[in-house]
């Protein structure tokens, strides 16, 4: 048992580096995906900005500490939804197929795909605390608030990339994957990664209150404008545990019909 | 049969109208694909709407409608991501040997950009309407008839400009790997200008950039007749914009065109 | 007047990469002629320097009576071109590019449709006309290709690797084509890779080797002038006594390198020489296992001007052309 374990985590840990290297050497795929979230959270940091001083607005010290959040969970979805792409074009291509006739666990070629995922996602948010702190946003909880803000994010982004490893699974192309690159931001729209929810205009608002993006956005950005909340922090951590289990469950299923189908 | 090869204006119409005929064909043949394209601007603005709408609150908003001072803004976005598409479509021509044959041919390197730019002109067209039937069902104020045609104008020129960017890339880098750049250029463009807020609310450096970025006089004068009346003085600007940005745009197009063969 | 005249033609790359490197040649009006060499030789970079699609940095080129350089509009109108690939676009149909390619060549629509028509029945399309591209076999792509290059009657007509990665069968049409092409008047200039072909086709062969010039002439003109029979021959247990046969081959004839561990040696004194060679294997321990005696061919000549072999001499000198394209 605990031989298999280690096995599982070996070829977990050599699916996963093969994923990371891959993405970091096509810089001019994956630069995008951090710079497109900079880019957007300059121009909406400073163009809503005085939203601020709107009523019933959390009080912060300013809007780039509130967006903050936002931005990392915006590049870490689409992260999560190119790593799916190319998980889609590993299966097009048989290179998964390969793997999978290897006597090497299913579940871990694809848990190896999305360990590489969840340490982009940590890059990510690194890199975004990074530029919080060059940018005037203030971490009210220091560094350990830093660290927490990094495990969340690595596992929201295993959470939602199972989501899309799923769909890669079952339709085998990367063109669908690519398709529902949209549904990424209709999911960020309505939750409260970009403005809190009561002052969201219904029925956006109303959506947003359950999406469990929310609780995911609100454990990250607690932290950075005011202090930890048990609650929201338990909350946070069901959610990933919640859109995770979700995803890995469709992963299961996508798995076993493969076999049946014979694809 | 063929006799002499024709030159002159109604050659040179038809060599053009030939081309954009081709560049429509994916819409029409591969409608699938061409969807994508439609629905992003209408879900960005139905996102962003439900999202920034309370700004309307802030004093100093000339307008509680946000869904009506944003949707040009949005319309123009689409139109960014037509021309990007045009030329992350080239970059897959020029990668693939087809527009080699162009090359070969004797049309005028003019008229083969003005074949590709003047699709995506009418291109953008399909989502600023899908987007401006959405707007009116949630609620943007009817700009008037005036108001209405003037912004797909300029919608159509933004898609100009926004073709002869992304063919200058094209040409440039002659892969479609550069597609992120053309589609990011355009929407720093439409997004550093009075995108989210007007001129007095912008914050910190948005409030300088927007203020000389030409774009913002392309997005005001679209947005005139939803927030308000439709005056010469709050046009000219946008359209001496348009015309420059094309004019400056196609020279880099085509020296880009000139130089695939040196 | 030529159809082609070039003159030390030139083309560098950057970093001094030299694809083509003063290529003189002129082909006649209504000749074929045949241009060979590996991959990465420099026929594709010739051919597009003849058809306006890169500029020389050296040396002068004039198709159909225009300099490439100075009038590159003029040669466009006069010549016709079906590259490499046969880059096509899969969403229109057969007819509709024709008709494309007739109105960018600025034919009236009338008169492009009926060229079209007739085009398009001339190379067997005429039912799979109004099918998307996309549907089409590699060989009818091909045709299709040909036949645009066609649409508006060219002077001289470039075909760079036209029957690459297509069937025999295939094959054989195109290059029926081709003759028929011909014999309407129009000259043809060809990139080939393949020896059958422009030894078929070729009124005239120009091969290349490292963007040179290295021979030039008939096909039949070229094999007289390396003039000897070869044998090749493999031996029983050949491996590690490579050495040891080339040296009893040295005494009948020149050995030639060997290819896919087949032993070559050319032909002094011909045919006859074929049993005291087996004799002398023999005596010195070699029992030979095949034995072919082969004639000069296109390949030969090359062996014989570049000290490689043609076919199986791209992995090597691929890196140039494909630097430079």
């Amino acid at each position: 048992m605990i031989d298999r374990l280690a096995t599982n985590a070996r070829v977990v840990a050599a699916l996963g580096r093969r994923s990371v290297i891959q993405t970091l050497r096509r810089p001019q795929l994956a630069a995008p995906l951090i710079l497109f979230p900079t880019a957007l959270l300059a121009i909406q940091t400073a163009g809503a900005g005085r939203a601020i001083n709107l009523p019933q607005f959390p009080p912060v010290n300013n809007f780039l500490s509130f967006m903050l959040a936002g931005a990392i969970v915006q590049s870490v979805m689409m992260t999560g939804n190119s790593g799916a792409i190319a998980f889609a074009i590993d299966i097009e291509m048989g290179f998964t197929d390969r793997l999978f006739a290897a006597p090497i666990s299913r579940y871990a070629v694809v848990l190896g795909r999305l360990a590489a995922t969840a340490v982009l996602g940590a890059i990510i948010a690194v890199y975004f605390i990074l530029l919080g702190l060059i940018f005037g946003a203030s971490f009210n909880e220091g560094l350990a608030a830093a660290v927490w803000i990094i495990v969340l994010v690595a596992a929201s982004a295993l959470a939602f990339g199972s989501i899309g490893a799923a769909i890669a699974l079952r339709t085998n192309s990367a063109s669908v994957v690519q398709g529902i690159f949209p549904l990424v931001f209709v999911i960020l729209f309505l939750s409260d990664a970009f403005f809190p929810a009561n002052l969201m205009l219904d029925p956006a608002g109303w959506i947003a209150q359950y999406n469990p993006l929310s609780f995911i956005v609100n454990g990250i950005r607690e932290p950075i404008i005011a202090g930890w909340s048990l609650t929201t922090q338990l909350k946070a951590v069901a959610a990933v545990i919640g859109v995770g289990a979700f995803g890995l469950t469709l992963c299961r299923f996508a798995l076993i019909g493969r076999v049946r189908r014979g694809v | 049969m063929i006799g002499r090869l024709r030159t002159g204006w109604r050659t040179w119409t038809a060599m053009v109208l030939a081309l954009v005929r081709r560049a429509l064909n994916e819409i029409f043949r591969v409608p699938g694909a061409a969807i994508p394209g439609i629905l992003a601007p209408a879900i960005f603005f139905l996102g962003l709407t439900s999202v920034f709408g309370s700004l309307t609150l802030l004093p100093g908003f000339d307008t509680h409608s946000y869904q009506s001072f944003l949707i040009p803004v949005s319309m123009l976005q689409g139109a960014g991501f037509t021309g990007a598409a045009t030329g992350v479509n080239l970059a897959r021509d020029i990668e693939q040997g087809w527009f080699d044959r162009l090359l070969a041919a004797p049309a005028p390197r003019p008229v083969l950009l003005a074949g590709l730019v003047l699709s995506a002109s009418l291109r953008s067209l399909l989502p600023a309407t899908f987007l401006l039937a959405v707007g009116f069902a949630v609620g943007v104020h009817w700009p008037g008839l005036l108001g209405l045609l003037l912004a797909l104008f300029l919608v159509m020129g933004m898609a100009v400009v926004a073709a002869t960017w992304g063919t200058s890339l094209a040409f440039r880098f002659r892969t479609q790997s550069a597609a992120p750049l053309m589609q990011i250029g355009m929407l720093l463009a439409v997004l550093t200008t009075t995108a989210y807020a007007p001129q007095n609310l912008l914050t910190g450096w948005l409030q300088t950039v927007a203020k000389y970025n030409p774009v913002t006089q392309v997005v005001d004068a679209a947005r005139q007749g939803f927030v308000g009346d439709v005056t010469w003085a709050n046009t000219w600007p946008g359209l001496v914009t348009l015309i420059g940005l094309a004019a400056l745009l196609s020279f880099f197009a085509l020296r880009g065109m000139h130089r695939m063969t040196t | 007047m030529a159809a082609i005249e070039t003159q030390q033609l030139a083309r560098e790359f950057e970093g001094s990469i030299k694809a083509v490197d003063g290529v003189d040649l002129e082909v006649a009006e209504g000749e074929i002629y045949g241009f060979l060499g590996p991959n990465g030789a420099g026929k594709t970079t010739t051919v597009r320097m003849l058809t306006t699609l890169l500029l020389p940095t050296g040396g002068r080129a004039i198709v159909a009576g225009f300099d490439v350089a100075e009038d590159p509009g003029a040669v466009r109108r006069k010549i016709g071109v079906a590259l490499q690939e046969a880059a096509l676009d899969p969403l229109m149909t057969g007819r509709e590019l024709l008709q494309l390619q007739a109105t960018l060549h600025g034919i009236a629509k009338k008169d492009g449709q009926e060229r079209g028509k007739w085009l398009l029945d001339r190379v067997g399309l005429t039912l799979a006309a109004d099918r998307r591209v996309g549907t089409y076999s590699g060989g009818m792509r091909r045709r299709l290709d040909l036949a645009s290059a066609l649409i508006h009657r060219p002077q001289v007509l470039f075909l760079d690797e036209p029957t690459t990665g297509l069937d025999p069968v295939s094959r054989k049409a195109i290059w029926e084509e081709v003759r028929k092409l011909n014999a309407d008047g129009t000259t043809v200039f060809l990139t080939t890779q393949y020896l059958e072909e422009a030894d078929q086709l070729a009124d005239r062969v120009g091969i290349i080797s490292g963007g040179k010039l290295v021979a030039e002439g008939t096909p039949t003109a070229l094999k007289a002038d390396v003039g000897k029979p070869h044998l090749e021959l493999c031996l029983v247990e050949q491996a590690g006594r490579e050495a040891r046969a080339e040296e009893v081959l040295a005494r009948f004839g020149t050995p030639l390198p060997a290819r896919d561990g087949t032993l070559m040696v050319e032909l002094e004194h011909g045919t006859s020489e074929v049993g005291p060679i087996v004799v002398a294997l023999n005596q010195a321990g070699l029992d030979v296992e095949s034995l072919d005696l082969v004639q000069p061919t296109l390949d030969d000549v090359f062996v014989h001007k570049t000290g490689q072999h043609l076919e199986g001499a791209s992995e090597e000198t691929g890196e140039t052309e494909a630097i430079a394209e």
